[in-house]
């Protein structure tokens, strides 16, 4: 299709909102390096040094480095956990045609309707009662609940599309169903385990509500995403340590978007489009 | 909402396969639907149940973590209606969802299909358009924060420009706070909805939007009259996930950035839900609302649906 010259205004406020994009993150990679003065003074100037001190004060004062930990941990695990229960379920879901499984379909994209801020009361209710209020091990059992429909919707339309035909060979050599599970179905839906993977990757690296009200201030459980507000009280008004600590806190996601970034965006399309 | 996409694949065209049935009637079933169970238990626990609690607490009386609970039957909701805070959060919430979702919409989809027609860098506008759904919560907060505190971005390029008259303490003046909200709402918001509308619009043959155009339509007839009618469902998909979030997402913001404050000026519906629960320990209020809350989400999904049901 042509793009003509009346397409000018189209291009200029396109090209306005991407600048309105960058610019906040341009003035926050900039003020990361600098002092408060240099930030008032020159909001816009390249930082006059490179120096890492502001990113120090950061990193000690508000323990981002456990707190990077604990949230690597709190979400490498929940993500091994949603697997874990999300693939056997969408295998026997993708395989079944009696009216229990397709019903049990039904209530996984059910869960879609759910709002589960909602809840957030009573899952700290089930927190206290359960004895886990307070640690990052309630929040690695609840997030892969929280992930179920998605990552469960998602894994049976890319196992739907496997040929029966290829389980009942398998099946004629004498192969198990775990083996079936394990050799056919596993490697033949790798693109949809990296969707399921890299969505529910963002998600749960980027939790905060329920991180906040489950995992509590404590210094040595709290995940960076609850880390970071606390900047903001420490600190007061420097905005250079305050940068630095959310760059730090960006960077993880950063690196995975810009190396998998096709994947991720055909990840997130496919499951925002599927929720 | 699922059923509302057509899945690739088209799985329903392989499931009915007779052969395979009558193959399958000496060897007994293998490894069904058991295997669902773990994932389903997990499931109910962690989400069914808090769901359903929310219904059983908004009737209890329930002043505080460890005070007697009581039956309180439909006292909470006489309460909650008395309270003007309340219908403060319920203003907001309103002038909230009525300002950032068609806004929202609108533009997010004359950006993606500007982005559809491949226009000179259109990969780095879809790059860039990425990034406000790949910042958490937190950090968006600290990058308003930034911006809109009183010494910050935007004081300062006002300052600069010699409109200093014009510079407000954003976040903590009465007639801004609320603004604020909506317009991280809609500046996070246009870029990740324009991405998905690309997408779709990515599939439309080209041939469509050709024919129009040979036919004397313009880019903006195209736009509107061609393009917006074949992907009508899926703009109201994506217009009820951006209401869910919107409703239910903007507690996080709320008290990131401003508490609900000054007064109630910018208490919506979701924090009202966190602030009694966590902050005012009305445990009994706060659930109600949350079943408010929850029927209001409810009865928004229904309408968008309606409103975008497929009419030809």
């Amino acid at each position: 299709m042509k793009l003509g010259k009346r397409w000018l205004p189209a291009h200029l406020l396109v090209w306005t909102y991407a600048v309105l994009l960058i610019v906040p993150l341009y003035y926050f990679l900039a003020s990361a390096f600098k002092s408060n003065e240099e930030i008032f003074a020159h909001p816009f100037a390249l930082p006059s040094s490179f120096g890492f001190g502001n990113f120090r004060t950061a990193y000690d004062s508000a323990d981002l480095g456990t707190a990077v930990v604990n949230s690597a941990l709190v979400t490498v695990l929940a993500l091994a956990l949603t697997l874990l229960l999300a693939l056997p379920a969408a295998f026997a879901l993708a395989r079944s045609t009696s009216r229990l499984a397709s019903a049990m379909e039904k209530i996984f994209s059910l869960g879609f309707l759910i709002p589960t801020f909602a809840a957030l009361f009573p899952t700290f209710l089930l927190a206290a009662a359960t004895g886990l209020f307070h640690t990052r091990l309630f929040m690695v059992f609840f997030l892969p609940a929280t992930a179920m429909p998605l990552s469960v919707v998602i894994l049976v339309q890319f196992m739907r599309t496997i040929p029966r035909e290829m389980e009942e060979a398998a099946r004629m050599d004498g192969a198990s169903t775990y083996t079936v599970l394990r050799h056919i179905y596993i490697p033949m839906c790798l693109p949809g385990i990296a969707t399921v993977l890299l969505l529910n990757f963002l998600t749960f690296w980027n939790e905060y509500l329920y991180s906040l009200i489950i995992i509590g201030p404590d210094p040595e459980q709290r995940t960076v995403q609850v880390a970071l507000p606390t900047l903001k009280a420490i600190t007061g008004t420097d905005y250079g340590v305050l940068t630095a600590g959310t760059v730090l806190t960006l960077v993880p996601v950063w690196v995975v978007y810009t190396v998998l970034q096709k994947r991720m965006q055909e990840a997130l399309i496919n499951g925002a489009v599927k929720a | 909402m699922t059923t509302l996409t057509p899945t690739p694949g088209g799985a329903a065209v392989r499931r009915p396969a007779p052969p395979s049935t009558t193959a399958r009637i000496g060897t007994p079933r293998q490894g069904g639907t058991i295997l669902a169970v773990p994932a389903l238990v997990w499931y109910a626990v962690f989400m069914i149940g808090p769901v359903i609690a929310i219904f059983v607490i908004a009737v209890l009386h329930w002043p505080g973590m460890l005070q007697p609970v009581s039956f309180a039957g439909l006292g909470n909701v006489r309460t909650v209606l008395d309270d003007p805070v309340f219908w403060d959060a319920v203003r907001n919430t309103a002038v909230q969802l009525a300002v950032a979702l068609p806004i929202m919409i609108v533009c997010a989809y004359m950006l993606g299909y500007y982005v559809a027609q491949k226009p000179p860098g259109h990969r780095v506008i879809r790059y860039l358009l990425f990034i406000p759904g790949l910042i958490s919560t937190p950090a968006k907060a600290m990058v308003f924060y930034a911006a809109l505190s009183p010494d910050g971005l935007a004081n300062g390029a006002l300052q600069s420009v010699g409109l200093g008259s014009l510079t407000d303490a954003w976040l903590a003046s009465p007639s801004t706070a609320l603004a604020c909200l909506i317009a991280l709402d809609v500046w996070s918001g246009i870029g990740f909805t324009a991405v998905l509308f690309a997408a779709r619009l990515d599939s439309v043959p080209d041939d469509l939007g050709e024919a129009a155009q040979l036919d004397g339509a313009g880019h903006w007839r195209t736009m509107w009259r061609i393009h917006f009618p074949v992907i009508r469902d899926y703009v109201g998909v994506v217009t009820m996930l951006q209401f869910l979030w919107t409703l239910f997402g903007s507690a996080q913001h709320v008290l990131l950035l401003t508490q609900g404050g000054p007064g109630s000026s910018s208490t919506t519906l979701s924090f009202l839900v966190y602030q009694k629960a966590f902050i005012a320990a009305d445990l009994g209020y706060s659930q109600t609302v949350g079943v408010i809350l929850f029927l209001a989400g409810l009865v928004g999904l229904l309408t968008i649906r309606r409103a975008f049901r497929q009419n030809y």
